[in-house]
């Protein structure tokens, strides 16, 4: 038998939560890096305007209409839904809410997160569709 | 073999090094140490979390799912003339740099930075990324705002 201590740092009795609980870990934190780094993309894209005229920054965001850019756009929407409800989850915790039901807990916040990429989702791809009905030709 | 035989009687010692204080709370006390971020590291990414929740949801949902289209320097404009999205797009330039570089920061001290003197030396270096990237933001959208 192992001491409380040494079980509650090796998550002994996990169970499937042990593998579930290492992929929310793991994914949180990939998608926490993507975020810093298109935060810092993001500021770089609006502040073009400001070297270089209006024109810089409308002709970026002309190319962001691309297809491929709203399909990467949807990547990042996951990104955020995915981050921001595990980190429901992990608020939840600090405050001791939903501790006994921490399972419960999470399969909730996913599928709010997953509820709303469909939202994004429908947009995204009417969007494609209505303005690049003729096919996904050449960027712009 | 029962807990007695190992030594570990009830509440149980904490491994050296790692739990300096008694776990006496809900929390244990070696997530606010200051090898993992400290106190108000873990504070300030709670703090702009919500705030993050909150502004990038109207942010995104306003970009995106109401005002879907072709952007453009003059239609961020009209935006950024109601001063409800000034104090949204401010906000969550502020909340979004301390969250991100604090996680990133996190990150680092997970794997690196063993000694006192090196992690207070990343805090001041994220400070000062931090503020300059604070202020060229608010200096980007300067021209919006002030139109």
């Amino acid at each position: 038998m192992v001491s409380p201590v040494d079980a509650a740092a090796t998550n002994v009795g996990a169970g499937n939560w042990k593998g579930l609980g290492m992929w929310a870990w793991l994914l949180f934190r990939i998608a926490g890096i993507v975020l810093v780094i298109y935060l810092f993309a993001h500021i770089g894209v609006i502040s073009s305007a400001r070297w270089s005229g209006h024109s810089t920054l409308n002709s970026a965001l002309t190319l962001f209409d691309h297809p491929l850019f709203v399909l990467l756009d949807l990547l990042l929407v996951w990104a955020v839904l995915f981050h921001a409800l595990n980190g429901v989850r992990i608020l939840l915790m600090d405050f001791g809410l939903g501790i006994h039901r921490h399972k419960a807990v999470f399969v909730v916040c996913m599928a709010v997160a997953v509820v709303g990429l469909g939202f994004f989702a429908l947009k995204a791809f009417s969007y494609i569709a209505a303005h690049h009905a003729g096919g996904l030709g050449g960027l712009v | 073999m029962n807990a007695q035989a190992t030594g570990h009687s009830s509440p149980p010692p904490a491994a050296a090094g790692t739990d300096p204080a008694p776990t006496t709370g809900r929390m244990r006390p070696s997530v606010l140490d200051s090898s993992r971020g400290g106190m108000w590291g873990w504070l300030g990414q709670r703090v702009t979390a919500v705030v993050l929740i909150v502004g990038l949801l109207t942010h995104i949902v306003d970009t995106h799912l109401f005002n879907l289209g072709h952007l453009s320097y003059l239609n961020i404009g009209d935006r950024l003339g109601s001063s409800f999205f000034v104090v949204i797009d401010i906000s969550l330039l502020a909340a979004a740099i301390f969250h991100g570089l604090n996680g990133a920061r996190m990150v680092v001290l997970d794997y690196w930075l063993q000694t006192r003197a090196s992690r207070v030396a990343l805090t001041i270096a994220l400070w000062v990324l931090g503020s300059a990237t604070f202020v060229y933001g608010l200096w980007a959208l300067w021209p919006w705002i002030a139109k």
